[in-house]
């Protein structure tokens, strides 16, 4: 006969909050912690080791590097530029996102329409969308806007075929509950189908954040006078390599440090999720 | 109440060259008001089919079903009213809980959306958590209770918003023996409180007997009412020893032998 955890709940109107959070041992989470610092130590080590032997103007040092950080950060310029980055990465996610994350909804409730798009959404999806960089150059000259675009164009897709997939995903059985209810179709939209497509919208945008930051700079390398792709291409052209690193390394702070605030709020909006899907999140995320 | 006449149902051929079998064929019975009805059939018998068609969330192929004698459901083709205007409740097998809604925001729901939460519907939602042993769990998400506590939660939704017709799909069958029993007991305590009208679905037959004031045999697929006994066991009921109450092991025993 099973036996059930149950009983023991049922019975007490003073039951205390159980924990429903697995026991972290904090001799495991030590040893991982000192595990990390070394695999970024070894990092350093051969850096070092690959600028000794290259030489510092083909390959920069890590201890440059850090000055030449610390040195773009007093006199401004390193956040002069990466403020323009995120400005472009920032706004395009937004352009593309926002339409992206909207568009399965409406098809949801047009599925003749939607048939009718889809393989055109999945060709535009594979359409090589830096290819198009000059093009939106062309037409939207060579200040913020053909960034903004190239960034939408990109997010657009992978924030529409990750919310699509949630979309369509909703549970039926929870459609037919909700509407013995007496819901009607804005309230299956609103109660059922969104929460339930969020974790699709946050994946999207969780995928998409590396490549709105990339699309930025790749659109900056081509044609700009400002943000961390022109801090990389002058510093190319100048064969001073630290300057390149220190955008590099500016990059790479940037994209994690947006993957753990789009993890802190995917945490509290989806904090009614069980622990282990939201686990295994957290790890992709972080 | 609740009249179900001649229905048949059958899905869809899977390929053009073969017929479909009937899943309910010529089904007809009624529910008297207050009535608490049990239906019991062997697995796969369609059961949730002919639930799902009286809560309209699926079509018949043919046959009607009267609601308080006025005719709402053929095989016209119409379009379903799920639930019939909130006046047929529906408890299906799955608790069905919307995962992020807490507790009482899932008890409240139905109530919200039919724009019924006034302050009697509070204190009816708060009479029914306290009867149920869930008060102190609102604020919890359904994943952090227990199949029981959910199973609850899912009974005292449609409670709560007091539908005169209940439909009920082996609401109980995914929990152990033990919480099983003491489900059924809340169930019959509650339904003595307010005598709603319930068509209960099972596949056990103690079941069907311990909780209903009339029992219907369903044969195999395609389903038919092939037996309809009054139970006669007085109320309460006390369901811990079923054998104990009067009449039920012969009750059990003709029931059996009808299913086979």
């Amino acid at each position: 006969m099973p036996q059930s955890r149950d009983i023991g709940i049922r019975s007490g109107t003073s039951a205390p909050r159980p924990s429903f959070h697995l026991p972290r041992l904090a001799k495991e989470k030590r040893r991982l912690l000192i595990d990390r610092m070394i695999a970024v130590i070894l990092v350093i080590v051969l850096w070092q080791a690959c600028s000794t032997y290259f030489g510092s103007i083909w390959f920069s040092s890590p201890w440059r590097v850090l000055m030449g950080f610390i040195g773009e950060l007093r006199n401004g310029d390193l956040v002069f530029n990466a403020e323009y980055t995120l400005k472009a990465a920032f706004y395009g996610a937004l352009l593309g996102g926002v339409p992206g994350a909207l568009l399965p909804f409406v098809l949801r409730r047009h599925p003749v329409a939607g048939a009718i798009l889809d393989p055109y959404l999945a060709g535009g999806y594979g359409v090589p969308k830096l290819a198009l960089a000059p093009l939106f150059i062309l037409w939207f000259g060579i200040d913020l806007e053909p960034k903004v675009a190239l960034v939408a164009s990109i997010v657009s897709f992978l924030v529409f075929f990750s919310t699509n997939a949630g979309v369509s995903a909703v549970n039926a059985q929870y459609v037919n509950m909700v509407r013995v209810f007496g819901a009607k179709e804005r309230d299956i939209a609103r109660h059922v189908v969104w929460p339930g497509a969020i974790p699709y919208i946050f994946a999207g945008f969780r995928i998409a954040a590396p490549y709105s930051i990339g699309a930025a700079v790749v659109g900056e390398l081509i044609s700009s006078n400002r943000g961390l792709g022109f801090m990389i291409n002058s510093g190319a052209t100048d064969f001073d390599t630290t300057l390149v690193f220190v955008a590099l390394v500016t990059l790479t702070l940037l994209v994690v440090i947006i993957n753990l605030l789009v993890s802190r709020a995917e945490r509290w909006l989806l904090r009614w999720r069980p622990p282990q899907q939201g686990m295994s999140a957290r790890v992709v995320g972080t | 109440m609740l009249e179900v006449k001649d229905l048949a149902k059958r899905f869809p051929p899977r390929s053009s060259d073969e017929e479909a079998p009937w899943i309910l064929a010529d089904l007809s019975f009624h529910v008297g008001e207050g009535e608490f009805l049990t239906m019991v059939g062997p697995s796969g018998a369609g059961k949730s089919t002919l639930l799902n068609i009286i809560a309209q969330v699926d079509n018949a192929t043919g046959g009607e079903v009267y609601f308080r004698g006025q005719l709402i459901e053929t095989a016209s083709g119409a379009a379903l009213n799920p639930g019939w205007n909130c006046q047929i409740g529906y408890v299906t097998q799955d608790d069905n809980l919307l995962p992020w809604r807490t507790l009482i925001d899932n008890v409240t729901f139905p109530l919200k959306l039919q724009g019924r939460f006034d302050g009697a519907a509070k204190r009816r939602v708060d009479e029914l958590l306290h009867a149920t042993n869930l008060a102190g769990f609102e604020r919890y998400y359904p994943h952090e209770l227990s199949g029981g506590m959910r199973k609850r939660a899912s009974l005292i939704r449609t409670l709560a918003y007091d539908p005169p017709i209940i439909l009920m799909d082996e609401p109980f069958g995914a929990v152990d023996a033990q919480t099983r029993t003491q489900l059924q007991q809340d169930l019959l305590r509650l339904w003595n409180l307010g005598r709603k009208t319930i068509v209960f679905v099972t596949h056990d037959i103690g079941e069907a007997i311990s909780l209903g004031d009339r029992v219907l045999v369903l044969s195999k697929s395609p389903a038919k009412i092939i037996a309809a006994h009054s139970i006669t066991i007085k109320r309460p009921r006390d369901l811990g020893n079923l054998y104990k109450l009067e009449g039920f092991g012969d009750m059990f025993e003709a029931v059996r032998r009808e299913i086979q």
